[in-house]
């Protein structure tokens, strides 16, 4: 009996380092929702598995954000905000953008009614703690509007008890969660960075450039079949919820359909190139080179970050 | 389409108004059930919310209070840091209905304690750690609990939020938190003191508030976020707006955006596609509004229930009292429907049909009455009319009967005298109705044509009875009598005796002595013939006199007029002139002497022909109109033609009779003369001498001395004996035919002298003329 719960054992461990070698964890920057759509997709419609990877995805949690993940290595791939991703180069971690999915700056600012943000001159405004927002602080500083920036982790309410005069939102996500509240938006009281000269593309898909060099042909085909997920979901938006509600469920989120619809519809218009009307999928050197430059003329990077750090051969 | 029966009509009509009364008393009392309903419905939710939120406030006052007691104690010993986790602690002991408590500080306040000092105590089923929970996970600095009254600058209530710290202890629950920011004399920031609460305890408080079957309790925090929902996909996850990012609804905007600010009050609206009622309040100074979410058709579920019981009720009711109405006047009316049946079966003609008798006095009662009355009438009268008819009949017949009777008393044979050349005679009398009150006849005696028209005063049987006495009348006396006015005198004379119907009649009586062609005549009120011959045509002069009847006694006159050859003398009674098309214009006598002028000039003459024109000009100007009054006509045409006197002589002698030889020679050579054989010779000696004997002896006086003249004329087919003498005027031929039978003696004198006059000659005639009897007697002779 013993014998036979040892060998168990020695069985399951083998397995799952067999298991651990052939994974594929991807990782998306933040919980569920359909921001990532498709990447649930080509997981649910097998296109990982057409193309041979075996993909996991892994949310991040508290203590184990996206980030630390990639450079603890537990997981090969990750969501990443242009900006973020300069601030990690900068920090000396290479990493290559393998898929660009963000066309679009998606994030805005959001002033109580008949408020106008760009006359707010040092006015408490709201920031994600878990650092996003680096164009906006750029932003507050080119403008001269001095914010004072008031960090928050993960709802709307500092902005809806009166505690803070603006706060910043992502137009596919603390936007209807801020409509969801009964608040009134339009032009006057909302800024969209992409209609002020901000128009820096944001999520893409990261990996460190060193699992990329060891794994190039791995990378690819996780790229081409993200890719295959996200022209699938601009085709089929309704199936495409249905996925993203099975993981929001599956991992508890305090969201709905309705929001995840309003969600889904906006990262799919963020997908298309506002230029050339099409979803190409690659980075934009212009819009790499304004960024790097924005952020290092403003303190947050010690050096401009060049296009080609990011990009994949 | 097939018209209801009248019950059917009468019940529906009783039946439509007794519904229309119904709706009109049940709407008022529905609407007023309503409106008691539902205000007993507010006040009933009212009530429950706000003990409710009472209960809920004690709690949360209690809260505050425990943190307010607590607050003092920290910023006294902030020299001790770990005083911090016994105080935290003990408002968790002291306050069991506390889930948790934290004593947070600014980063580095403590420098000994580093970046993190949160002193957190957690209550768990009533044991409680306490911990310091600042961690690199756990950055406490970031949550709404430690920001919040930092930002605010005062304390206040957190949304309700799942607290998590991965490198801690925390809460399992939902929890709500007051927190009260921490300051310095200086009136500096420098921490939070969070008291906790179970969201649970509230949401089950809460929940149970439940005032009808179905309604439920919300809860929304400031941002709309349901925080107490019995739909858990809706809890924590939507706000009241939800549904209004994707499809506006003011109604639920509205509701929202009042709960949101703190208002208090009632809202009607659908919610989930059903109409309810929403009763709602603020929940103290949290920021939260608490709502009691009634369906409509909790609240109005009895009322409902009554509205349709009573409506069932009342449609049932509706159905039965038409169906009882139709019943019961339907049999009512099931006696007029029987009475309609037999009225048909009577009037098919079975007139012995039995009408039920209807015991009611109702108006049914009297119809019926009213009809079994009317058939016994109707079967009264019919065997009325039906004796009438027969007697109708019966009379027709014998109308018929008379009609021919009369028709046989007037001449009907044409041409009456074949044989003769002098005469031509035709008539037609057409009465109006079956028996006329027309009359005509003539006949021939002596040579002479007797002819007479008539028409009696007015029309039928009693005109007819009175034609046929008028008639006999002329008959009779004419027969012996020659003279017209004579003949109309004696007519008269016997029809005004006793004439009590105040009967007349127009006459007009003519005698045409034919050999010569003279005509007396006598006209009894009628109008005037016409003569239509070869000089021309138009009327006879008449007198009009009386017309026979009128006037006993009456003298009428005698006319008289010589009729030339070939003349016709066209008679006529007023049917002629007044006939009557059917606009009643007559046919008038212009007319017809315009006719007859007409005729005149086409030489039309024959009786016959005449009346043909007559008869059809008369039809064709009355055309479709009734025959108006009888109507006849009677046209003598004479037709003789006087032949070349070859022979004559006259003899005068004196009455003496010892004359009577030269007379006797004088005839015989007249005789002689004329070839007659000794036979005739003989007779006719007889008969002249039987004449002139007659005058000789009685025409003078006895011892006066008279003449009597003798003219003989002989046209060589026919001898005229014209005896003349200027005694006593003495009409011998008007007396009566010798009644042969008797013995001489009784026959009286010179009455079987005429009878052998007319025995022996063809013709006799007598006239007095210029105050001379003038006798002429006529042999034809034999060839």
């Amino acid at each position: 009996m013993k014998r036979f719960i040892i060998s168990g054992a020695i069985f399951c461990f083998t397995f799952l380092i067999a298991q651990a070698q052939d994974k594929f964890i991807f990782t998306p920057q933040w919980t569920a929702q359909a921001q990532f759509a498709g990447y649930y997709v080509a997981l649910e419609k097998g296109f990982y598995k057409d193309a041979g990877v075996d993909v996991e995805i892994v949310h991040p949690s508290i203590t184990q954000s996206a980030i630390s993940r990639i450079r603890d290595n537990k997981s090969q791939a990750t969501t990443l905000q242009l900006a973020q991703a300069l601030e990690i180069i900068d920090d000396g971690i290479p990493i290559v953008n393998i898929l660009q999915t963000s066309m679009n700056n998606a994030m805005v600012i959001v002033s109580r009614r008949g408020q106008n943000p760009l006359k707010q001159v040092g006015a408490k405004v709201g920031i994600w703690n878990a650092g996003f927002g680096q164009i906006a602080q750029c932003m507050s500083k080119q403008e001269n509007l001095n914010y004072q920036w008031v960090p928050f982790a993960n709802s709307v309410n500092l902005f809806i008890s009166g505690a803070i005069d603006a706060t910043l939102a992502m137009s596919y996500n603390e936007y209807y969660q801020l409509l969801q509240t009964g608040i009134e938006l339009n032009e006057t009281n909302v800024y969209r960075f992409y209609n002020h000269g901000y128009n820096i593309q944001e999520d893409g898909l990261y990996m460190t450039r060193e699992y990329y060099e060891s794994h190039k042909e791995q990378a690819m085909l996780f790229a081409e079949a993200s890719r295959r997920g996200w022209e699938w979901a601009a085709e089929n938006p309704e199936e495409t919820l249905e996925i993203v509600m099975k993981y929001v469920q599956m991992n508890h989120i305090a969201t709905n359909r309705i929001l995840q619809q309003l969600m889904l519809d906006e990262v799919l218009k963020l997908l298309v190139d506002r230029e050339n009307k099409r979803r190409i999928y690659t980075l934009r050197p212009d819009m790499v080179e304004q960024a790097s430059n924005l952020m290092f003329e403003n303190g947050m990077l010690s050096r401009p970050i060049k296009y080609e750090e990011l990009i994949a051969e | 389409m097939k018209q209801k029966s009248l019950s059917t009509r009468l019940s529906i009509w009783i039946v439509l108004l007794a519904g229309l009364i119904f709706i009109a008393a049940l709407g008022v009392f529905f609407n007023e059930s309503r409106k008691a309903v539902r205000l007993e419905a507010i006040q009933h939710a009212t009530q429950s919310l706000d003990n409710t939120i009472q209960r809920v406030t004690n709690i949360l006052t209690q809260v505050k209070v425990a943190t307010d007691n607590t607050d003092w104690l920290i910023k006294r010993h902030l020299d001790a840091p770990d005083s911090m986790f016994v105080y935290s602690r003990r408002i968790l002991e002291n306050n069991p209905i506390l889930n948790g408590c934290s004593v947070a500080f600014e980063p580095f306040f403590f420098k000994d304690r580093g970046l993190y000092f949160s002193a957190y105590s957690l209550n768990t089923n009533g044991l409680i750690q306490t911990i310091q929970e600042g961690n690199d996970y756990y950055q406490y600095f970031s949550m709404d609990w430690y920001q919040l009254p930092k930002l605010l600058d005062h304390p206040c209530w957190t949304e309700p939020f799942s607290d998590f710290n991965p490198q801690g202890i925390s809460s399992p629950d939902m929890i709500i938190s007051y927190c009260k920011p921490l300051k310095d004399e200086n009136d500096v920031f420098f921490g939070t003191i969070s008291v906790d609460l179970s969201l649970e305890w509230l949401s089950k408080t809460i929940s149970a508030v439940k005032p009808y079957p179905n309604s439920y309790s919300i809860m929304i925090g400031q941002g709309g976020t349901f925080f107490v929902h019995p739909d858990t996909t809706k809890l924590f996850y939507q706000s009241i707006f939800t549904p209004t990012l994707i499809k506006a609804d003011t109604a639920i905007a509205g509701l929202g955006h009042a709960m949101q600010t703190g208002q208090e009050g009632m809202r009607q609206l659908t919610v989930d596609g059903e109409d309810c009622y929403v009763f709602y309040k603020p929940l103290d100074d949290t920021g939260w509004s608490v709502g009691i979410v009634c369906p409509a058709m909790d609240i109005f579920g009895g009322y409902y229930r009554l509205i349709n019981a009573i409506i069932g009720i009342v449609i049932v009711g509706l159905l039965l009292m038409l169906m009882i109405f139709s019943g019961i006047i339907s049999n009512h009316l099931e006696p007029l429907v029987e009475l309609s049946y037999q009225a048909e079966t009577i009037a098919s003609g079975r007139f012995d049909e039995e009408i039920t008798e209807y015991k009611h006095n109702d108006e049914i009662g009297k119809l019926n009455e009213s009809f079994r009355y009317m058939q016994q009438s109707i079967v009264r009268q019919i065997e009325e009319l039906k004796q009438v008819n027969e007697q109708k009949g019966r009379i027709q017949g014998e109308l018929k009967i008379a009609r021919d009777i009369q028709m046989a008393m007037l001449p009907k044979i044409f041409p009456p005298y074949p044989d003769r050349d002098d005469i031509d005679v035709f008539g037609q009398l057409t009465p109006a109705k079956e028996v006329g009150g027309d009359l005509f006849d003539f006949f021939i005696r002596d040579e002479k044509l007797f002819f007479c028209i008539g028409d009696v005063s007015g029309k039928g049987v009693p005109a007819s009875l009175y034609m046929v006495v008028t008639k006999a009348l002329f008959r009779t006396i004419s027969a012996h009598e020659s003279s017209p006015e004579k003949i109309i005198s004696r007519i008269n004379d016997a029809m005004s005796e006793d004439n009590d119907s105040n009967m007349f009649v127009t006459l007009f009586v003519g005698v045409l002595d034919l050999p010569t062609g003279r005509m007396h005549y006598c006209n009894a009120g009628h109008d005037a013939p016409i003569l239509i011959g070869n000089t021309g045509a138009g009327l006879l002069p008449v007198d009009s006199n009386l017309p026979v009847g009128v006037m006993a006694n009456w003298k009428f006159t005698l006319q008289e007029t010589l009729i030339d050859p070939d003349t016709t003398i066209f008679l006529y009674t007023d049917g002629l002139p007044e006939a009557e098309n059917i606009n009643h214009d007559q046919f008038e006598m212009n007319r017809t002497i315009d006719l007859a002028h007409n005729l005149q000039q086409n030489r039309v003459f024959s009786p016959t022909a005449i009346i043909e024109r007559m008869t059809s000009a008369v039809h064709e100007f009355v055309g479709e109109a009734d025959q108006s009054d009888d109507l006849t006509m009677l046209a003598i045409q004479y037709t003789k033609h006087h032949e070349e006197i070859k022979y004559q002589r006259t003899l005068t002698l004196t009455n003496d009779l010892k004359r009577v030889p030269r007379l006797n020679t004088f005839i015989d050579e007249v005789c002689e003369a004329n070839g007659f054989d000794m036979s005739s010779t003989m007779q006719i000696n007889l008969a002249i001498e039987e004449a002139v004997v007659n005058v000789m002896n009685y025409a003078y006086p006895a011892g006066t001395v008279g003449n009597v003249t003798i003219e003989v004329k002989s046209n060589g087919s026919e001898v005229s004996f014209i005896i003349i003498d200027s005694g006593t005027p003495f009409d011998p031929t008007a007396k009566p035919e010798v009644d042969i039978t008797l013995s001489a003696e009784d026959r009286s004198i010179g009455g079987l002298g005429i009878h052998l006059i007319r025995q022996i000659m063809d013709h006799i005639n007598y006239e007095r003329v210029n105050g001379r009897n003038v006798l002429t007697l006529i042999k034809k002779i034999s060839k």
